[in-house]
């Protein structure tokens, strides 16, 4: 079946977040299930992409190059070995984000929408110049929040602008959520952060330790079967897929309910 | 004499009791944009008129905007401890 190509910005407001995390998880769940998939960097100067994907040793050219012409798009995509689906387009580590412009960005994207059906780009942090150019080729925007003030009131600031650009399709997803936390108050709850923010809620990620060796060892956690964060993300990918997938329960079942447990009684 | 003065320190009031009132208050500031002088000025408008109505102050005087969704409106909350003079 064909589809129709959709580039999405994954963005924030507040650094730190999770967005290239997000990008590189969703990226390779869409790419286990058979869609093809360009993941973007438009985090000039400051490239994560490369590490999560393990591709770091692999880049020959870049987005910057690719912009003054040194070379060719298809030069510069870094092409999975493993998942033949997924290529990265990798921002330059050693230019500067004022170097491109948000119309250049959008060509690019234009040209990508040629040969793959996702196009996930990656945001950097802030709302300046770097910004502009990850919304500019934009059909839809993933906005990844933490369950913390700091973090929802910058994302609130992003909503605004993203929607006085004209990018009114935007999902929610509120990343390294810690239950026990919500459960004793001292975390907002996903339902409040949904509600402040008004948006669709696309996906929850619970805090996970895995995270950190995933992001270390190049291998995303949505190939980590045991990873409860590897789950959330597979299922927004399913998600952004077109399936109807039923959130995570996150809640840590209690001492009594894991006693009935392991007698079989729950 | 320090170690006293530690425990007779003033502390920072918070804002609001929960996290999730905070945010509240947070995000209405933001969306009502709201500049901070304005406010101070309006709160001292607040304590002559007050004062001119024959009430006495007697706390913090508090403005707080609040966003309403349904309509869009910015709802100004106002908080102020007063004793009728005299009394």
């Amino acid at each position: 079946m064909k589809h129709d190509s959709v580039a999405i910005t994954v963005t924030s407001g507040k650094g730190g977040v999770g967005k290239s995390t997000t990008v590189a998880s969703v990226g390779l769940a869409l790419a286990k299930l058979g869609r093809k998939v360009c993941v973007m960097d438009t985090d000039i100067g400051l490239r994560k992409l490369d590490l999560m994907l393990g591709l770091e040793n692999r880049i020959v050219y870049d987005l910057v190059d690719v912009v003054e012409g040194t070379s060719k798009l298809r030069q510069s995509l870094v092409r999975h070995k493993e998942f033949e689906h997924l290529a990265l387009l990798p921002a330059a580590q050693t230019r500067y984000k004022e170097e491109i412009t948000p119309e250049q960005v959008k060509q690019i994207v234009d040209e990508l929408r040629h040969e793959f059906e996702f196009i996930l780009i990656d945001s950097p942090a802030g709302i300046e110049g770097g910004f502009r150019n990850a919304i500019a080729p934009a059909d839809r925007a993933v906005l990844v929040v933490n369950p913390e003030i700091p973090s929802v009131r910058d994302s609130d600031r992003v909503i605004g602008l993203l929607e006085s650009a004209n990018l009114d399709k935007i999902d929610l997803v509120v990343n390294r959520v810690q239950p026990g936390m919500v459960r004793d108050g001292d975390m907002l709850s996903v339902e409040r952060v949904q509600n402040h923010l008004a948006i669709n809620l696309l996906g929850i990620v619970p805090e996970d330790r895995r995270i950190v060796r995933s992001s270390n060892t190049g291998e995303p956690v949505v190939l980590d079967d045991k990873s409860m964060a590897g789950c959330a993300f597979n299922n927004i990918a399913r998600r952004l897929n077109g399936e109807r997938v039923p959130f995570l329960e996150l809640e840590e079942p209690s001492l009594i309910h894991r006693i009935k447990r392991i007698f079989h009684i729950a | 004499m320090a170690f006293l003065n530690m425990f007779n320190k003033e502390k920072e009031r918070p804002t609001a009791a929960t996290a999730d009132d905070r945010l509240s208050l947070v995000l209405s500031y933001q969306r009502s944009d709201i500049d901070e002088r304005k406010l101070k000025k309006f709160q001292s408008r607040l304590v002559e008129l007050c004062d001119e109505f024959g009430y006495d102050v007697v706390g913090q005087v508090e403005i707080r905007p609040q966003s309403r969704d349904w309509d869009n409106m910015t709802v100004l909350n106002a908080s102020i401890p007063v004793r009728l003079r005299g009394k």
